[in-house]
Order: structure tokens, then sequence, then C-alpha cells
């Protein structure tokens, strides 16, 4: 196989076919998903597109700044994303989650461009956005279930910390539980990733550098380090991030401040 | 000699902007004084007992546990010294004894001897108890059962002062008289300081109790 097959604006309209058969089944069984996957085409496309002509700038770029500033948009976009799937207005997690993000994303990010892959300078738009842009995905999809699984259980199970604190439990013992399996969810899908990967299903990453014309062999070892990296950046945002939530779940006395909804 | 609590113009609102549940409350506790405190429901009883062991903050006021401002104290100490028992008793998913052993697993508790199963059974029968086995699932036990357990358990790290929110409105009359005896016993022969919030007419046998009755957002001895 030489070179790369080009998808020409014909071909990349037939594959709409998909969405129309996906838009039939919703119409004639009432799924009530047809303006959802209009608004889903519609954005698949247009931020796609934008985001191609982005990187075809972004790539050709010799400044750092410009590199990061990307990186910057990419973490405040996630962030946007999860306050959106978190529907918690009582308790301020956004700026510790923010915060977290930016640094642990961008040690991993640089971690893996400068000294797995060691890419010089570590900034090389060509690792280093693709790398960020995985951890943060990823990511941020195990944070807006850990923060979710933090909160609801908060609320629900009150009474049962309350009886903790009422024992003379610290907060961190009487939250012990919860923690932990907030933690966990978010966890679950990138070990299961790890788990299938290669038997259920070539990852998205991989698949792109194959369908490119990279060797398989070589593919599989970027893959490797992506399936790593994305365990261990989830890992540390995670515990980072509900380790500062928790805490701000409780007040001064270390009472509870949320109630069951 | 300082009074075991002392409550010094204590007000309390849910939220900022909402109305006072209660305001300038005052009153003091001195050991081994068995407190009934009585009062339509809403009228802020139970809040009143959180209050005291910081499960709720206050609007305004101040609160002294032996001397000493209540916010000064860290949480976990003065939790160990008054414990608190909920209206509905709560479990962990685990054999009873492991919930009797539950605040021996806190790092306050670090020091204390952990009561053995013999000692544990002997307490279970006082608390007319003698059915249940250590080692029997605590989830599977009545209520009025969990409602004993947990009074319990909050004597077994000897705090100094006892609050029991509404122990008995979820028992049925039988439960709820065990409970009754279990308390005066407490006060009379451990000579044990209690706090009781209830809205039943409920009149001790053995004991004197000074009863308040909290209403019209204030706290008044009734007798």
């Amino acid at each position: 196989m030489n070179g790369i097959v080009t998808i020409s604006t014909g071909q990349l309209l037939l594959a709409l076919v998909f969405i129309l058969i996906a838009q039939g089944s919703s119409f004639i069984y009432h799924l009530g998903l047809n303006r959802d996957i209009t608004i889903g085409t519609i954005r698949t496309f247009s931020q796609l597109f934008l985001m191609g002509y982005v990187l075809t700038f972004i790539l050709k770029t010799t400044n750092p700044f410009l590199v990061l500033s990307v990186f910057m948009v990419m973490v405040v976009s996630a962030m946007f994303i999860i306050k959106g799937r978190v529907k918690e207005k009582q308790i301020p997690y956004i700026i510790p989650t923010f915060l977290t993000m930016l640094v642990s994303y961008l040690a991993t990010a640089l971690f893996v461009s400068g000294l797995v892959i060691g890419i010089t300078p570590w900034w090389e738009p060509r690792y280093f956005i693709p790398a960020g842009g995985m951890v943060i995905g990823n990511s941020m999809s195990a944070l807006a279930i850990s923060l979710e699984r933090l909160f609801r259980d908060m609320r629900q199970q009150k009474e049962l910390v309350e009886m903790k604190l009422s024992l003379g439990a610290n907060y961190r013992e009487a939250s012990l539980d919860i923690f932990r399996n907030a933690v966990t969810a978010g966890m679950i899908p990138s070990i299961n990733a790890m788990m299938g990967v290669g038997l259920v299903f070539i990852p998205g990453m991989m698949s792109g550098q194959i369908l490119a014309g990279t060797d398989p062999l070589i593919a599989i070892r970027y893959q490797i380090v992506v399936m790593l990296m994305l365990v261990g950046s989830t890992a540390v945002s995670s515990v980072v991030v509900m380790l500062i939530v928790r805490r701000r779940c409780f007040g001064s006395g270390e009472e509870v401040l949320l109630s069951p909804r | 000699m300082n009074p075991l609590l002392e409550i010094r113009n204590l007000s309390f609102a849910y939220e900022e902007s909402a109305a006072l549940v209660f305001e300038r409350l005052n009153v003091a506790v001195q050991e081994g004084e068995y407190i009934l405190v009585k009062g339509p429901s809403g009228s802020g009883k139970s809040t009143l007992l959180r209050l005291i062991c910081r499960l709720n903050k206050p609007q305004g006021g101040s609160i002294l546990f032996q001397g000493n401002d209540i916010s000064s104290i860290a949480p976990a100490k003065l939790r160990s010294a008054v414990s608190y028992v909920a209206q509905i008793p709560q479990m962990i998913d685990a054999s009873v004894e492991e919930n009797l052993l539950l605040p021996f697993s806190f790092t306050i508790n670090a020091g204390r001897t952990i009561p053995g199963t013999e000692e544990l059974k002997e307490m279970l029968h006082r608390f007319y108890l003698a059915d249940v086995t250590p080692s029997q699932s605590a989830m599977k036990l009545s209520i009025g059962q969990k409602q004993r357990l947990a009074i319990m358990r909050a004597l077994l790290q000897e705090p100094l002062l006892l609050l029991l929110d509404e122990p008995t409105s979820a028992l049925d009359q039988e439960s709820a008289e065990m409970v009754f005896s279990i308390m005066e016993r407490l006060n009379t022969e451990d000579r044990k300081t209690l706090i009781t919030v209830t809205h039943i007419d409920y009149k001790p046998e053995t004991v004197r109790p000074l009863t308040y009755t909290l209403a019209h957002r204030s706290l008044t001895l009734s007798s």
C-alpha cells in the first residue's frame, strides 16, 4: 500500500447515507432523536473542518505559545463540557477541576512528547497537540463521571456520612467509601479499554495511523504509550480533583453541606 | 464550676436570607442532668442538637462545651465527646459487631481499648438485645433494634454528653418503652448527661428531667 487514498467532497457526502439510516430509524420508531442527529452531524462537520484548518496552521507554527494556547483552549472547552454534564450548583468545583486538568494534562503531554517519544522541541505540535487532545478527551469523561458520582453519593448518603461523623470520624474517614467509588467509577472505562484493546477494538489513533500508511508495528507502540498515558493521567486528575472537591462538600465544622434532593 | 454545655444567644435559619427558626436561645446544662426538649415539629428541636455537635452552623450566638467555644474544638474531637444519635438509625452493611466497633476504626479513638465479643454480648443484653448475636447482619434488624444498637454504639466511645434526636418516633410502643428505660438507666446508673428531643408526651418514671419547650422561636423551662 502506497500513499493515502484521499476522500473527495462527493465521497464525503456519500457517507451521509449512514445519517439517513439513523434518521430513518428514529423516524419510524419515534425515538425522538432526529433533532439531535441533525445537530450532531452539523457539529461533526463544522467542528472537524474548523479543527482541520486550525491544525494545518498550527502544525506549521514554530511558536510554542501558540501551541500552548491551542492546548489551553482544549482544556477550557473540556471544562465547559464537564460543567454541562455535572449539574451541581452548590459546591464550587469548577476552578479546582480546571486547574488540576491544566497542570496534570500539561505534565502528561510533556512527559509523553518530550521523554517517551523524545521529540525536540517538546512542544512539536504534530505530537503535542494530538497527545494533549487524547489525554483531555479521555480524562474529561472520567472527571465528569467521578464528579457526578461524588455529588450524587454525598447527597444520597448524607445520613450515613453524618452517622460516622457523629461517632468521631473526620470528614475523610466519613466519606472514604464515597471518595473511592467516585474515583473508581471514573477510572473503570480506561482500565476496561486496556483489557479490550487489540481484541475487541482497534483504537482510533492506531486505525488512523494505519489508514495513513504507518507500519502497524510502529502504530501499536504509539498506541501502547497512549493507553498507559490515559490511565495515568485519568488516575492523577481524578484523585486530585476528588480530594479537593470532597473537602468542599464539607463546611468548616466538617458538616455535610449537600442535602438529598 | 463551668457547666458541661452552655448555649448563648443561639439563633438559626436554614439559609442566610430565610426567617429565623429560633433566636437568642440561652441554656446551661450541668453534668449528670437529664434534659428533655419538647415542642411542635418544625420548631427546630433536632436542629438544636445538630448545632451542639456542629452538624449545622448557627446564624448567631455561641455554644461552649466544658467552657470552650465548640468552633475552636476539632470537629472529630468534639463529636467523640458529644455523641449524637439521629432519629433514623444508620447502620453500615456489616455485622452487628462491626457496626458496634465502627467508632474504633476512626483516628480519634485510636488509643481506646476495643471491647471484646463477650463484653459486647453483655451490653447487648442490657440494651434488650439478648436475642441479637454479634455476628449477624445489622441490616436485617428491626428499626427498634437498630435504634438501641445505635445508642449502644454511641456509648461505646464513652461520650460526656449524649444527644438523642426523637429516639422513639419511628418505634412501636414496646420498643419505645425499652429505649426510654435505657435512657433513664444511663442517667441514673451511669450518670450520663443526656439531652433528648421528643415531640411525644413522655414522663420518665425513675428520673426527674429538666423539661424545656422550644416553640415560637424561643426555649422555655417548663418543669
